[in-house]
């Protein structure tokens, strides 16, 4: 457990990063967004300081778009990826009006996969060997569905409730086994070949999508999710950035098999707060930093457990 | 679904057959001539490896062939090419040529230099920047090192908007803020594009957080249509290739290292990127989206509108190995 004082020079770095426009931007000053404000809320919130925290939900509010979607800031053309975060503070923040409805957008939300043909998708599975047919989740409205938004959605939505066996869960699910890197186990941003070539997992893909599965119950002895736990655990060989420091934290606090390397995980994320509690100056990575260590509820999976199964 | 909307969502050119663009324009020698009434000048100097006096030394001789802008006072955005890092293929703008750049520039009065670049695929940039060396570059040198993904951005409309349903593109405030933009490519073979070089480049300047990783919406909107798109609304002041050691085959990440020695730089992106092509072998007017910027007046692929200065292209000339789907894009030999 992270000690109490950084955890209250992170939340003193937030507060203080906080815009005047109640959101916070990925940097000190830079213009609010929804990510980081649904992550700097939620630290407060979990850090007990609830102006601040409310401020930022706030700002959220403003995020959303006609549509019932949420975009990068107020006034942005279209809702995409960010709802996920939207979604978390939602939940979190017990709005449950806003999340029923964000939900809703977010399981009605369409990748490409209903648009290729069986062609496509023959062709798909011939050049980068995935199923082109199952839907997940893309980036923007329409597009391609990869492993990261496809994984944040889960996570949001099993948060907010939403049961594993709800057919968006289930085949977002098995979008991420489908495309799990045959060879070192793990994942990266969506495509485990390209013709011939193996592609390399990366260490934040990878825990991303083990925490998307942990959110959805996936089983810890399913080989896919213990090969990505493995190569998750090399990946702690090596030098990690702060997000993935973070990300990984989150990932493993889902997973019993892996109890061990948490205290070791937090310590060395610890270890990177500066002196004025932010990680890197960044607000987005210093409140998720914070959520990962305090093992917030509102975004940490717990082992053993369904999301929905969770009591915060 | 269209064969080509196929294309875009596969991110994929494997299945495309044929030239995209027939009648190559001067598939000859591309002769250096005199400066006078070439719209186009491009200096080509070589340099024979990553050491930090050969690099200098090719900075300094490139920039002055090459009508470069005037930095002196200005403030000056580097855009090297950080596309993903793997440790045994050459996949990244060198981060020894672009402290050889900022160097330079220093020498040359640049009031402010920043590095600015948003990796295409790994949201982890402070691991790329770090392993690519970028992270030491900027310390060492007192620069800030941006990542485009998560600058601010603001809305600007597409100048050209004829090639994709693009309106408006969100420009980072990184890049607006330029006085002076350098776009500084690696010279690649790329599996989506044929080739990849300063133009190619610019895709890197969106942001993440708006076009995703990878910035999938813009494949879905045509990958050369995008590319006109993006550089007829912002222009590069400056390409500088790295063309030292490139890749050839199934680039721009999973390709072979191959050595062809030299620096491309001008102040036209089209007419350096053409330049580099007939460098790697490839006839610049087959390559989609070069000939389709040329058609948006981006510039001209015609050797005799570019003058070209310094090494003579059939001295450096280095044919890249070509995936068979691209094998029609190979330059004939004189």
């Amino acid at each position: 457990m992270i000690s109490s004082e950084p955890r209250s020079r992170t939340l003193d770095f937030l507060r203080a990063s906080e815009n005047p426009d109640g959101g916070w931007g990925y940097r000190p000053g830079g213009s609010s967004a929804a990510e980081p404000s649904a992550f700097a809320a939620m630290a407060l919130l979990a850090g007990g300081g609830t102006e601040a925290a409310g401020r930022g939900l706030a700002f959220l509010r403003g995020c959303r778009d006609a549509s019932g979607g949420m975009g990068l800031a107020p006034g942005a053309s279209s809702g995409g990826w960010m709802a996920y975060a939207g979604l978390l503070a939602f939940h979190t923040f017990g709005a449950e009006a806003e999340a029923a409805r964000l939900a809703d957008w977010i399981l009605k939300l369409e990748d490409a996969s209903s648009r290729f043909s069986s062609a496509d998708i023959a062709a798909i599975a011939r050049t980068y060997r995935y199923d082109a047919s199952i839907p997940g989740w893309s980036w923007t409205p329409g597009a391609t569905a990869w492993i990261e938004p496809t994984a944040q959605f889960i996570l949001a939505l099993a948060k907010a409730g939403v049961p594993p066996s709800n057919a968006r869960l289930v085949a977002g699910v098995k979008l991420i086994i489908d495309r799990a890197a045959p060879s070192s186990g793990g994942w990266n941003f969506g495509n485990p070949f390209s013709k011939a070539h193996e592609l390399a997992a990366t260490p934040l893909s990878t825990a991303i999508a083990l925490t998307g599965l942990a959110a959805a119950g996936a089983a810890e002895d399913l080989p896919a999710v213990a090969r990505g736990l493995r190569f998750l655990e090399r990946s702690l060989e090596g030098d990690l950035s702060t997000v993935v420091l973070g990300w990984t934290l989150v990932a493993l606090r889902g997973y019993r098999s892996r109890a061990e390397l948490i205290p070791r995980v937090a310590a060395r994320l610890e270890g990177l707060s500066r002196p004025d509690g932010s990680y890197r100056g960044n607000p987005f990575e210093s409140a998720l930093a914070y959520l990962a260590l305090v093992n917030a509820p509102s975004l940490v999976p717990q082992a053993g457990k369904r999301a929905g199964e969770e009591r915060p | 679904m269209t064969r080509r909307e196929l294309l875009r969502a596969l991110g994929t050119s494997a299945l495309l057959a044929g030239p995209a663009a027939s009648g190559p324009a001067g598939a000859s020698q591309n002769t250096p001539r005199a400066g006078g009434g070439v719209p186009h000048q491009v200096g080509v100097s070589a340099c024979p490896s990553y050491d930090r006096e050969a690099l200098l030394e090719a900075v300094r001789a490139g920039w002055r062939l090459s009508r470069p802008p005037d930095v002196r006072g200005k403030r000056v955005v580097l855009k090297p090419n950080i596309a993903d890092f793997l440790l045994d293929r050459p996949i990244h703008t060198d981060a020894r040529l672009v402290e050889a750049i900022v160097i330079h520039l220093k020498s040359l009065g640049a009031a402010g230099i920043v590095i600015a670049e948003g990796p295409p695929h790994d949201r982890d940039s402070e691991s790329l920047f770090r392993r690519t060396g970028f992270e030491a570059l900027a310390e060492r040198q007192g620069l800030r090192l941006v990542d485009l993904n998560y600058d601010d951005t603001r809305l600007v409309k597409n100048a050209n908007a004829r090639a994709t349903r693009l309106r408006e593109f969100h420009v980072p405030a990184t890049i607006l803020a330029a006085d002076v933009l350098i776009s500084v490519p690696k010279m690649k073979t790329h599996r989506l594009a044929g080739v990849t070089l300063g133009l190619k480049n610019m895709f890197g300047i969106l942001p993440g957080i708006v076009y995703g990783w990878p910035k999938n919406v813009l494949h879905w909107n045509g990958i050369p249509q995008s590319i006109c798109d993006i550089n007829g609304t912002v222009k590069p002041s400056f390409v500088l290739i790295d063309g030292i050691v490139g890749m050839e085959g199934y680039g721009p990440i999973l390709g072979s290292a191959r050595k062809a020695g030299v620096l491309v730089m001008s102040a036209n992106a089209l007419a350096a990127d053409a330049t580099a092509a007939r460098i790697m072998g490839i006839e610049p007017a087959r390559v989609e989206y070069l000939a389709m910027a040329q058609r948006a007046r981006l510039g001209s692929l015609r050797p005799q509108d570019i003058s070209v200065a310094g090494e003579r292209l059939s001295d450096v000339r280095t044919d890249f190995a070509l995936e068979p789907e691209y094998a029609y894009l190979r330059a004939p030999k004189n």
